[in-house]
C-alpha cells in the first residue's frame, strides 16, 4: 500500500523545485521539453495507479490519453464548448470508457489482461483513424487553449502554459495519493496481493477494478487533453500501442509502484530521448539495451534502486529493522 | 451468379493466404508460451529479420537458398537471443519478460536499420511462381497459393510431429506440467531450447515468404505483431489447435470485413477479441483449463 | 442456521461429494472429521461458492443461496479460513484485518477516505487482534511473522467479516501441539452465538470444541451426531485412525 516516506517526499521536492526553477528561467525548448515531461509523467502516474497498485498492466492507457485529446478537441470545436467546460466532460469520456474497459477485462489476469487492454486500444486507434468525423489519418487542427485571462494568465504563451500543466500535475498527484490511500485503492492493493481471498471476503472485484480503471482512465483523459491543448494539432498516432508501450517502460524505469519513481522516470525518459536524438538517429537501440539492462539487473527502476540502496545503508547504519522493511514494501508494492 | 461465386473463392482464398502466414508466426509464439510462460513480443521482430535476411540472401543465391537459409539464420539469432537473454529471464514473472522482449523490438528495429539503412528492400518471387493459376474459373497469384501450401504443409508436420511422435509427446507433457515432466526425466531446458529455435526458424520463413509480398521496412515487424497477438489470444494460448482456429478466425473476419462492411473492417477484429475475452478469458482452445 | 440438501458434485469420474445433506443450528460447533482425499475442502467450497455443486442446494439462515457468488455470500455472514494460509504477504497484519473489517462495515469502495482510519474498521481490527492474540504483532508485515501467528491470522481475516457461520478449514494444520492448544480457547472464547464449523485432522481438539460430528469418507457422510457416539464407533476408527496410520 501506497505510503510517503523521507525519501519520497525529499524526491518529491527535488522534482517540484527542478520543474518550477525549468519553467522560470528554460529558452523556448527547454519549456518545450518541460511540457513534454509534465504530460507524460501524469499519463505515467495514471499507468502505475493500475500497474503498480492494482497489478492492472495497461496497454491501452495511451489509447484512453487519445480519447482526452480527442473528446477535447472535438467539444470545444465542433460541440462548441468553452475549453473549460470541454476539458471537464473529455475527462468524464476518457473515464468511462476507461471504467467500461476496465470492467469487461476484470476477469482476465496477467497476459491475458495486457492483451484485452491492448485490443480496447487498438480499437479505439482503428477507429479514430477510419472514421471521417475525426479527421483520419490527417488529424485535428484549429484546437484551442483555455481562456484564463480572467486571472490575468495567458496560456497561449509557453512560460503560462508550462505553469498550468505543473499546477494540473501536482493537483493529479495529490488525487492520486488520496485514491490510493482511500478505502477503494486499499482494496484494489488487496486484490493485487490476493484476489481470492478478498472476494472471500465480501468484495465485488469487479466493481473495484474498474472504478479504480476509470479514475486511472480520467487522469490518462487529462494528460491527453493537455496534450492537444500543447500542440494544438493531434492525430491517431496519439492513441497507437506503441505509446502505451512507451509509458510502460517509463513506469519501468522510474519505478513500478513507487508513484514517484515514474515521474523521475518520465523526466528522464524525455530528456534522454532528446540528449540521445541529438547524437544518434539510434535512439531506438539505446532505449531498449537501457530497458533490457533496467529490467535484467531486477532492480525496481531508477527509484526502486535509489530506494533499496537507501534503505540498505540506513540498515546497515543503524540495523533498525524498519528501514529493512521498508525495501520490502518497495518490492512487496512492486 | 458464376461471377458471384468467383468473387467469393478469390476472397476465400485471400483469407487462407493471410491465415496461413500468420499461423507460421503465431504457432511458434504460443507453444514457446505454452511450455515456457514465456510471452516473446520480439517475435513479429524476428519475423522482419527473416525478411531482411531473405532480401539480402536473395541478391545472391536467388530466391530458393533466402528460403532455405533466412529461417536457419533467424533460428541462429534465436540461439542467441535464448542463451544471452531469455534464459536467464525463465524465472522472472510474466512483467519482466513482456518488458525485456519489448526492449528488444527497439533494439533489433534500430539494428535493421543499421545494416540495411531506411529505404525498403525488394524480394521478387521466382519465376517459376511468378504468374497465375487458373482453377474453378477464377486466376489466382501463383505465389500466394504457395504460401497456402507451404503453411498447410507445416500444419500438418507439426501435427504429425506434436501428435505422432516422441518429441511431440514431450512438448505436449511439458506444457501441460512442466514440472512434472522434469520429473518423468525429460530434459526440459533443452526442450525449451529447440522449440524456441523452431519458433524462432518459423518466424524467419513467415518472414521470408511474406517479403515478396510487402516492402521489407524495419515496421513491418510491429504491423504483423498486433494480428499475432490477437490470433493467439482468441485461440487460447498453447495450442495448435488454437493457432489454427485464431489463424483462421482472423484470416477470415479481416479479409471478408473488409469487403463486407469496409468501415467497420478495422475495429471488427478488435471487437471479436475483446468479445472472446469476456466470454472465454483464456481464449477458444487454451492448452490448459 | 447454515444447510445443504443432498449436495453432490464430481470432478470427472471422481465423486468428491456425494448426498451431502448437513444441518448446523445457531450457535453450534460441528467438526468434519475424515481422512485426505474424504472431500472435506471440497465441501467448504462449496458451501462458501467457490465450487459450484452439480447437485443439492445450501442454505444460509433459511435462504438459498446456491447461486450466490462468493462475496455475496460472505456479506450474508458466511466467512471461512484456509487451510493454506491465505494472507496478503506484503501488507502488515493490521492491514490485513482492516481489509477485511472494510468491507464489512461498507468502507471499501470509498474514494476519498481512508477506510482503515475508520473508527469503526480500528475497532474490529483491535477487538479481532485481541480474539485471535496477534496484537503484538499489528504493524508487522506478514512476511515478518512466525508460521503459528500466521495460523491465528487466518482465522483473524475470517473473523474480522463478523460471519454469523464461520467455516476453518485446518486451523491447527502445522502448528505444535502448544499452540493447537490456543486454538481450543480461541475457539471456546468465540461468541456463543456463532456458528462454527471446523474441518479438524487432531482429534483431541476435535472432541474438546465439539457440539457434534460429521465423518466424511469418499465424499460421503458416514457419521453425524454426538462426539461421544462417535467416539466409541467402530466405523470411525477404521476410517479415521486406518488412514492415519497409513499416512
Amino acid at each position: 500500500m501506497f505510503r510517503h516516506t523521507a525519501l519520497r517526499y525529499a524526491a518529491l521536492g527535488l522534482l517540484a523545485s527542478a520543474a518550477v526553477f525549468q519553467a522560470f528561467t528554460a529558452d523556448y525548448f527547454g519549456l518545450e521539453i518541460l511540457t513534454e515531461i509534465l504530460i507524460l509523467a501524469m499519463l505515467v502516474l495514471a499507468l502505475d495507479m493500475v500497474a503498480g497498485f492494482g497489478g492492472m498492466v495497461s496497454l491501452g492507457h495511451g489509447a484512453l490519453m487519445g480519447v482526452g485529446a480527442y473528446g477535447y478537441a472535438l467539444l470545444s470545436t465542433m460541440g462548441g464548448l468553452a475549453p473549460p467546460v470541454a476539458m471537464v466532460g473529455a475527462v468524464l469520456v476518457s473515464g468511462a470508457a476507461a471504467w467500461v474497459i476496465g470492467a469487461i477485462c476484470a476477469r482476465s489476469h496477467g497476459i491475458y489482461f495486457i492483451m484485452a487492454t491492448l485490443a480496447f486500444g487498438q480499437m479505439a486507434y482503428s477507429y479514430v483513424f477510419e472514421a471521417p468525423i475525426f479527421g483520419g489519418d490527417d488529424g485535428l487542427g484549429g484546437i484551442v487553449r483555455p481562456d484564463l485571462g480572467a486571472v490575468g494568465m495567458d496560456l497561449n504563451d509557453s512560460r503560462t502554459f508550462v505553469l498550468f500543466c505543473l499546477a494540473a500535475l501536482a493537483l493529479v498527484y495529490a488525487a492520486a495519493v488520496v485514491i490510493l490511500q482511500s478505502g477503494l485503492g486499499r482494496s484494489m492493493t488487496g486484490v493485487m496481493h490476493n484476489e481470492q481471498r478478498m472476494r472471500a471476503l465480501g468484495l465485488t472485484v469487479w466493481r473495484v477494478k474498474a472504478d479504480v480503471f476509470g479514475l486511472s482512465g480520467m487522469i490518462a483523459g487529462l494528460s491527453g487533453v493537455l496534450a492537444a491543448q500543447h500542440i494544438l494539432y493531434i492525430s491517431p498516432g496519439l492513441l497507437s500501442w506503441t505509446v502505451s508501450g512507451e509509458a510502460l517502460v517509463v513506469v519501468i524505469l522510474g519505478g513500478l509502484g513507487t508513484l514517484v519513481g515514474p515521474l523521475v522516470g518520465a523526466a528522464a525518459f524525455v530528456v534522454l530521448k532528446h540528449e540521445i536524438s541529438a547524437l544518434t538517429t539510434y535512439w531506438h537501440l539505446v532505449v531498449g539495451v537501457i530497458l533490457i539492462a533496467v529490467v535484467m539487473s531486477r532492480a525496481n527502476g531508477i527509484f526502486g534502486w535509489i530506494e533499496a540502496r537507501s534503505a540498505q545503508w540506513g540498515a546497515r547504519r543503524s540495523a533498525d529493522p524498519l528501514h529493512i522493511s521498508q525495501t520490502e514494501e518497495a518490492r512487496s508494492d512492486a | 451468379m458464376a461471377i458471384d461465386l468467383g468473387f467469393w473463392t478469390l476472397q476465400a482464398l485471400n483469407a487462407l493466404q493471410l491465415s496461413m502466414l500468420l499461423f507460421l508466426l503465431s504457432i511458434g509464439l504460443t507453444v514457446i508460451f505454452g511450455l515456457m510462460h514465456f510471452v516473446n513480443l520480439a517475435h513479429g521482430a524476428l519475423y522482419a529479420l527473416g525478411a531482411y535476411f531473405a532480401a539480402w540472401l536473395a541478391a545472391y543465391g536467388g530466391f530458393w537458398l533466402a528460403f532455405l537459409l533466412a529461417p536457419v539464420a533467424v533460428a541462429g539469432v534465436g540461439v542467441l537471443l535464448y542463451s544471452g537473454l531469455i534464459k536467464r529471464m525463465r524465472k522472472s514473472g510474466p512483467m519482466a519478460q513482456v518488458l525485456v522482449t519489448f526492449g528488444l523490438i527497439f533494439a533489433l528495429l534500430d539494428l535493421t536499420r543499421i545494416f540495411w539503412g531506411d529505404l525498403p528492400q525488394v524480394l521478387d518471387a521466382p519465376a517459376m511462381l511468378d504468374g497465375r493459376l487458373a482453377f474453378f474459373g477464377i486466376e489466382y497469384p501463383t505465389y500466394r497459393v504457395f504460401i497456402i501450401v507451404l503453411g498447410l504443409v507445416v500444419l500438418a508436420a507439426l501435427a504429425f510431429v506434436l501428435g505422432r511422435t516422441q518429441i511431440g509427446a514431450m512438448i505436449r507433457a511439458g506444457v501441460d506440467n512442466d514440472a512434472m515432466a522434469a520429473c518423468l526425466g525429460i530434459n526440459v531446458e533443452k526442450l525449451f531450447f529447440v522449440v524456441f529455435c523452431v519458433g524462432c526458424a518459423l518466424a524467419g520463413l513467415a518472414g521470408a515468404v511474406a517479403a515478396p509480398l510487402l516492402s521489407v521496412t524495419p515496421e513491418m515487424g510491429l504491423q504483423i505483431l498486433i494480428p499475432t497477438l490477437i490470433v493467439i489470444v482468441i485461440g487460447g494460448l498453447g495450442s495448435l489447435k488454437g493457432a489454427i482456429a485464431g489463424s483462421l478466425i482472423y484470416g477470415v473476419v479481416q479479409t471478408f470485413g473488409a469487403v463486407l462492411a469496409p468501415q467497420l473492417a478495422s475495429v471488427l477484429i478488435y471487437a471479436l477479441l475483446a468479445a472472446v475475452l469476456v466470454i472465454k478469458p483464456t481464449g477458444l482452445f487454451p492448452a490448459k483449463g | 442456521m447454515l444447510e445443504t440438501r443432498n449436495l453432490d458434485k464430481r470432478f470427472g469420474a471422481v465423486h468428491v461429494t456425494r448426498d451431502v445433506s448437513i444441518k448446523l443450528e445457531r450457535g453450534e460447533r460441528r467438526v468434519i472429521l475424515g481422512p485426505n482425499g474424504a472431500g472435506k475442502t471440497t465441501l467448504f467450497n462449496q458451501l462458501v461458492g467457490e465450487l459450484t455443486p452439480d447437485k443439492g442446494s445450501v442454505h444460509l439462515a433459511g435462504v438459498d443461496v446456491t447461486d450466490l457468488p462468493v462475496a455475496k455470500r460472505t456479506r450474508q455472514g458466511l466467512s471461512r479460513s484456509y487451510q493454506k494460509n491465505t494472507l496478503f504477504d506484503g501488507l502488515t497484519v493490521a492491514e490485513n484485518l482492516g481489509l477485511a473489517a472494510a468491507i464489512h462495515t461498507s468502507n471499501a469502495t470509498r474514494i476519498w477516505s481512508d477506510s482503515l482510519a475508520r473508527p469503526e474498521v480500528q475497532e474490529i481490527v483491535q477487538d479481532v487482534a485481541n480474539q485471535v492474540q496477534v496484537l503484538p504483532y499489528l504493524q508487522a508485515r506478514v512476511s515478518e511473522i512466525s508460521y503459528g501467528v500466521r495460523r491465528q491470522l487466518e482465522v483473524g481475516v475470517a473473523l474480522a467479516t463478523r460471519p454469523k457461520v464461520l467455516l476453518m478449514d485446518e486451523p491447527t494444520s502445522g502448528v505444535g501441539p502448544e499452540m493447537a492448544k490456543g486454538f481450543h480457547r480461541l475457539l471456546n472464547d468465540l461468541p456463543r452465538d456463532l456458528t462454527v464449523l471446523i474441518i479438524e485432522h487432531d482429534m483431541d481438539l476435535a472432541f474438546d470444541v465439539a457440539d457434534t460430528i460429521t465423518v466424511l469418507n469418499y465424499g460421503e457422510v458416514v457419521f453425524d451426531g454426538q462426539p461421544e457416539a462417535a467416539r466409541g464407533s467402530k466405523l470411525l476408527k477404521e476410517i479415521y485412525l486406518g488412514s492415519w496410520e497409513d499416512a
